[in-house]
């Protein structure tokens, strides 16, 4: 356990509840309110979404690692880094760490691969991101319906280095997905996207905190997300722009569909700002399909679902578009399509 | 550009704090101090009926048992409650309530205010020009009501709480507390168990209020909380419009505000409620100036009811509010137009809440925000739609302006939406002055502060335009002096 994260599965006195302001949409107390026992070892079988795009592995299967657990990567590398749960009702944590050299170029490819049911899942990550180095982090998460599940990064990014991340979020009984990143020195990009889709009584949150410590940083973020039936996302973005951290330029967006009666959207997009030569802005927009666009489908012979169907993946789809990566958005493309 | 000139004219004229005297006037106090002994003073003094008393003592009770919220973004010295005295007022003989029999002295200190008090005075200005009743609150009570008898014509009715409370008990009783419940948070039970003054309307079926309404705070003794009460009520389709001014002596302590405001719009009601708040807010060192700690609630029951907030936060060393509607009405509206200005050391975390339990409610919210010196500022705010609130609207702007560096401008929305069927909006803006702006406005023969008080103008515009007239003006100066020295 790193004391960068505060969560330990091993004691319940750690698990935060809705009165932890950062946690106040995502009650883990409420669901967990003892240590799960360990799960047990798990076999790894699928060899994953990624594994056509090759590269290196890094695997935990039930929190135990399969060989190494920390990456150094130089050049141009791919990791493909793992989380496999396969347990029921049991608890388990693992944690990687990965460092992209002075210049190297890194994408990795996060997955989030659970099976069985009722099990609990925190995983870390701490990615070091050194000057000039760029990395691109596409992270999904597909686990059962009624797992608790909560994935928490640490990202530091040096002079001029470049974090472009885009998570996909299918939801579970809890899941969260948390990325912090810290604008470490002068100059460093980051690009925080990412979307959820939800069914049934899944509950996703996606959130985020860019911090920018030094001076003409930039930060994006663009975050869409659908919720049907009776599940429930919540978007929680802050951007800090701390004290002379002079020509930051940040911008963040989330937009979100209620695509049913029940389905709920909680949002809370935060600027803090202790610099005076910035610019900073977010929008935040939640609503329903446009009736006119699916009126124009309709009255063309296509029917309602599919209209409906075809409007939700062109919404979302715009954060998928802004992979760079080729391979890495085509297999996201496919993923994503394949669950609407 | 009249506008231009007015800002210009302020600028030229200004003082620091013009509202920072003290009036020698005699006043008595209670014991410094609180204890059930001290709520009962109160409510003696006041000649109140025995569930007030009631009422009040659950309040402090609940007070008792509750803990200071510390959630805020601002940061203060730790309000000692037993070391405040909870009632000040200035010593009047028995005797007749006409403005005559009202000390000089206080007349003098409204005068110097540039508030009217005397009806003949307002009457004698040109014919047409808007009327304003005012009550004037000075600490722990109200010393004068004008207009009382022109409006009771009209079937208005407003008067200081403590008159309502032994001429109407029981549309008072009906109403307090109905909107924000004695238990509601830590400094509404404070002031529900201690409240001393306040003003009360009640506007009748079908009648707009024949003028303004307008109730001037005033806190003048040293060592004094002020807790006033302020209960609105709109009955079926009648209109009011209603204004609320303060100020306060400069002092090096700091001084406890902790006012609750309750309104009550029933069916096709509209209220519209304009704050220019200019406490003292604190020398340059941030020694001294009032805590602002208030809450402000309208509850739209009735269908189509519309409670529209309008506030102008200039003063206070800290700030502390959200004034709120609750959207319980079919096709209920709400609005917050908000201009907060901070500078010095002053703190302020305001915004409002919308929250929407009525079909096809809508609500606007447009906040700006101005951080200069040393000071903090932050939007905070929630819009809510209810499950069974279908058809909802609402659009939300919030932009921040930032002069200086050591100062801070944060904005932290909530949104909750939990109807399909909601359209819900949201944007938010930080940045600096332009210096292109600056530049070409000094260009052209301005002086630094004054092209910054002519931009900061501009910026705050949107929400200048929501003020009724006679505050629009008073305003535009205040954003002026309040941004004095925060250039150069």
């Amino acid at each position: 356990m790193s004391a960068l994260f505060d969560i330990d599965l091993a004691d319940a006195s750690t698990f935060p509840s809705r009165r932890t302001e950062a946690w106040k949409y995502s009650d883990l107390k409420r669901y967990l309110r003892e240590a799960p026992q360990p799960s047990p070892t798990a076999a790894i079988g699928a060899p994953g979404p990624f594994y056509d795009l090759g590269g290196e592995a890094i695997v935990f299967a039930n929190g135990r690692a399969v060989g190494v657990t920390d990456f150094i990567a130089s050049g141009d590398q791919t990791l493909r880094l793992r989380y496999i749960s396969d347990a029921v009702g049991t608890g388990h944590s693992a944690g990687a760490r990965v460092a992209a050299r002075a210049g190297a170029r890194l994408l990795l490819l996060e997955t989030h691969e659970g099976a069985g049911s009722a099990y609990v899942a925190h995983n870390t990550l701490e990615l070091d991101v050194a000057a000039g180095a760029e990395v691109t982090r596409i992270v999904l998460v597909e686990e059962p319906e009624d797992a608790l599940s909560i994935a928490q990064a640490q990202v530091k990014v040096e002079a001029g280095g470049v974090f472009r991340q885009t998570v996909i979020a299918t939801g579970a009984r809890l899941q969260r997905v948390e990325t912090r990143v810290d604008h470490h020195a002068r100059g460093a990009h980051v690009q925080a996207d990412g979307l959820y889709l939800l069914n049934g009584a899944r509950q996703a949150d996606l959130t985020s905190v860019v911090r920018h410590l030094d001076r003409d940083g930039t930060t994006s973020q663009l975050i869409k997300g659908v919720a049907r039936d009776a599940a429930r996302g919540v978007f929680q973005g802050k951007i800090v722009v701390e004290r002379g951290a002079d020509g930051t330029d940040a911008r963040m967006g989330h937009h979100a569909l209620i695509a049913s009666e029940r389905a709920e959207i909680d949002a809370k997009p935060e600027l803090i700002i202790y610099a005076d030569d910035v610019q900073c802005a977010h929008g935040n927009t939640v609503g329903a399909l446009d009736e006119s666009a699916l009126f124009y489908m309709q009255q063309r012979g296509v029917p309602a679902d599919e209209a409906r169907a075809l409007l939700t993946q062109a919404f979302l789809i715009e954060v998928v578009d802004r992979i760079e990566h080729e391979g890495a958005r085509e297999v996201v493309r496919e993923w994503l399509t394949a669950r609407l | 550009m009249a506008a231009v000139k007015e800002t210009i004219d302020a600028v030229a004229e200004l003082e620091r704090y013009k509202y920072g005297f003290t009036s020698d006037v005699e006043q008595e106090f209670a014991p410094k101090g609180l204890n059930a002994d001290i709520v009962r003073f109160i409510s003696e003094k006041k000649g109140e009926p025995e569930w007030m008393l009631e009422w009040r003592l659950a309040a402090y009770e609940r007070w008792q048992a509750m803990e200071e919220p510390t959630w805020a973004a601002v940061k203060y010295a730790p309000v000692d409650y037993q070391d405040l005295f909870y009632y000040a007022a200035p010593k009047k003989k028995e005797g007749p309530k006409s403005l005559d029999e009202v000390d000089p002295e206080l007349l003098a200190v409204y005068e110097k205010l540039g508030i009217p008090l005397k009806e003949q005075e307002v009457l004698a200005g040109v014919e047409g020009a808007p009327r304003v009743a005012v009550d004037a609150v000075f600490d722990s009570v109200s010393v004068v009501t004008t207009f009382k008898e022109e409006l009771a014509k009209a079937g208005v009715i407003f008067m200081p709480i403590s008159e309502a409370l032994r001429e109407y008990p029981d549309l008072v009783r009906q109403y307090l507390g109905s909107v924000v419940p004695v238990s509601d948070n830590y400094f509404a039970a404070l002031n529900s168990a201690v409240f001393s003054d306040g003003s009360f309307v009640y506007i009748p079926p079908g009648v707009r209020c024949p003028m303004e309404l307008s109730t001037y705070f005033r806190i003048n003794a040293s060592q004094t909380g002020q807790f006033e009460r302020t209960l609105i009520i709109a009955d079926k389709g009648s209109y009011v419009s209603y204004l609320e001014g303060c100020t306060a002596p400069m002092r090096d302590e700091n001084q406890l505000h902790a006012a609750v405001v309750e309104i009550v719009a029933l069916d096709d009601a509209e209220v519209k409620y304009s704050t220019v708040q200019n406490w003292y807010p604190g020398d340059a060192e941030g020694r001294g100036g009032i805590y602002n700690f208030v809450t402000k609630r309208a509850d739209c029951r009735g269908d189509r009811s519309k409670v529209s907030w309008t506030q102008v936060e200039t003063g206070s060393a800290v700030t502390w509010k959200y004034p709120s509607c609750i959207l319980k009405g079919e096709e209920s509206s709400g609005e917050f137009y908000s201009i907060a200005i901070t500078n010095g050391h002053q703190q302020a975390d305001t915004g409002t809440k919308m929250i929407h339990l009525g079909r096809n409610s809508k609500s606007r919210i447009i906040a700006k925000a101005v951080s200069a010196g040393k000071s903090d500022s932050t939007y905070r705010g929630l819009v809510s739609v209810h499950p069974k609130a279908t058809g909802v609207r609402n659009f939300t702007q919030c932009d921040s302006l930032l002069i200086g560096k050591d100062c801070g401008s944060h904005t932290i929305p909530y949104i909750e939406a939990r109807n399909g069927s909601a359209q819900l909006e949201h944007e938010a803006t930080t940045t600096r002055l332009s210096d292109d702006q600056l530049f070409y406005a000094q260009q052209r023969g301005l002086s630094e502060e004054e092209a910054v008080a002519l931009l900061v103008n501009g910026f705050v515009r949107d929400v200048l335009q929501e003020l009724p007239m006679e505050f629009a003006v008073e305003a535009q100066k205040l954003v002026a002096i309040s941004l004095e020295g925060s250039v150069g």
